[in-house]
């Protein structure tokens, strides 16, 4: 594309498909529910592993942080590889949905190219949302899968504090590394 | 010397009296009985049977030395200050008790002696009469929950993730 060359809204729509950015909205979404199932598993160390909620609290911070982040990050690329299934799979629905919406008059009045405008606008709107709840489900039951097995399985031999910062730790970093796959 | 022998003969009834009344026998007994028997196999090694009782007789018998037998052993029953109250406790391996009722047989001096001398004449001691007999009923122990919780929170988290991860697969193809 040449250089000051100013995109068309269908252009940007498409280019806003396609990127791995998200919108304000999804981001807040996405390191609210980040920070809420990161933060659980202080719940689990504080009432089964008997650990001091306030001798602990760097601790717990910092990994919940961390965990956060990692999370956050996990959910942004699931739903970036489930996004353009979603949308493939939708496409046919969401056409025929929207052209019922439309009264025989816009139909007329509207050309083509609007017509199909506003296709990929709602679909990618159905899609996104779509995309959105699912990763956040997906990544969810992965990380508090993740921490049980390694808490009470795989770590349980250790102390609570290394068993928290390694399981934590590990859970957040395996779900990280699972979503970059793009299967 | 008349006056002396008089004395001694005075004094021996006396000490008599006295003697005899310790060693008195129980008549008509009545009990009133509550046992307490150990369920967990985890937190103990064996299974601890304890009997409480007290013990009224018709006669008034109080301060009586008593003996349990449970069948292959027996034990001295312990006594409260007060005379009328009774403890017998024991261990038994947990897969030599298992669960069920279990009669403990009480005995004074006099029956305890002639347990003992059935069990070394090898004749049948079941035949001794006992003083009385209290039925303890053990529940049997538990060695703890089949599935531990872990385990349970492990496998419903395994099946969330699974339900999740086939829904996945369904919109990636």
């Amino acid at each position: 594309m040449a250089a000051g060359k100013k995109l068309t809204k269908e252009e940007e729509l498409l280019l806003q498909d396609f990127s791995r950015n998200v919108t304000t909205k999804s981001s807040a979404l996405f390191y609210g529910n980040a920070f809420i199932v990161s933060a659980i598993p202080i719940w689990l160390y504080w009432r089964i592993h008997q650990m001091d909620l306030f001798q602990s609290a760097v601790v717990f911070g910092v990994m919940t942080l961390v965990c956060t982040w990692l999370i956050a990050f996990a959910y942004k690329n699931v739903k970036f590889v489930l996004k353009h299934k979603v949308a493939l799979q939708r496409e046919d629905a969401v056409s025929r949905e929207v052209m019922k919406k439309l009264s025989d008059a816009d139909s007329k009045k509207m050309s083509r190219k609007e017509k199909d405008e506003r296709i990929l606008w709602k679909k990618n709107e159905v899609a996104d949302y779509e995309a959105t709840t699912f990763s956040i489900f997906y990544n969810n039951a992965l990380f508090l899968f993740l921490v049980i097995v390694a808490s009470f399985f795989i770590l349980r031999s250790l102390n609570p504090t290394v068993n928290y910062v390694l399981s934590v730790g590990l859970a957040g970093g395996l779900l990280a590394l699972f979503s970059t796959g793009s299967q | 010397m008349a006056s002396w022998m008089k004395m001694i003969a005075l004094f021996s009834l006396v000490l008599l009296f006295f003697c005899s009344s310790n060693a008195q026998s129980c008549v008509g007994p009545t009990v009133e009985a509550t046992s307490f028997t150990s369920t967990d196999a985890n937190l103990a090694m064996e299974t601890t049977f304890l009997v409480e009782f007290t013990l009224t007789c018709k006669n008034a018998a109080k301060d009586l030395v008593l003996h349990a037998d449970i069948g292959d052993r027996q034990f001295p029953v312990s006594r409260s200050a007060d005379g009328i109250h009774y403890q017998v406790s024991w261990t038994e391996e947990h897969k030599e008790a298992p669960a069920g009722s279990y009669d403990i047989r009480f005995f004074d001096d006099e029956g305890f002696s002639a347990l003992r001398k059935a069990q070394r004449s090898d004749q049948d001691v079941s035949a001794v009469s006992s003083l009385f007999t209290i039925t303890v009923h053990h529940r049997g122990v538990s060695q703890g929950p089949w599935v531990s919780s872990p385990t349970v929170a492990a496998i419903s988290a395994f099946a969330v993730w699974l339900f999740a991860y086939r829904a996945k697969r369904q919109i990636q193809d």
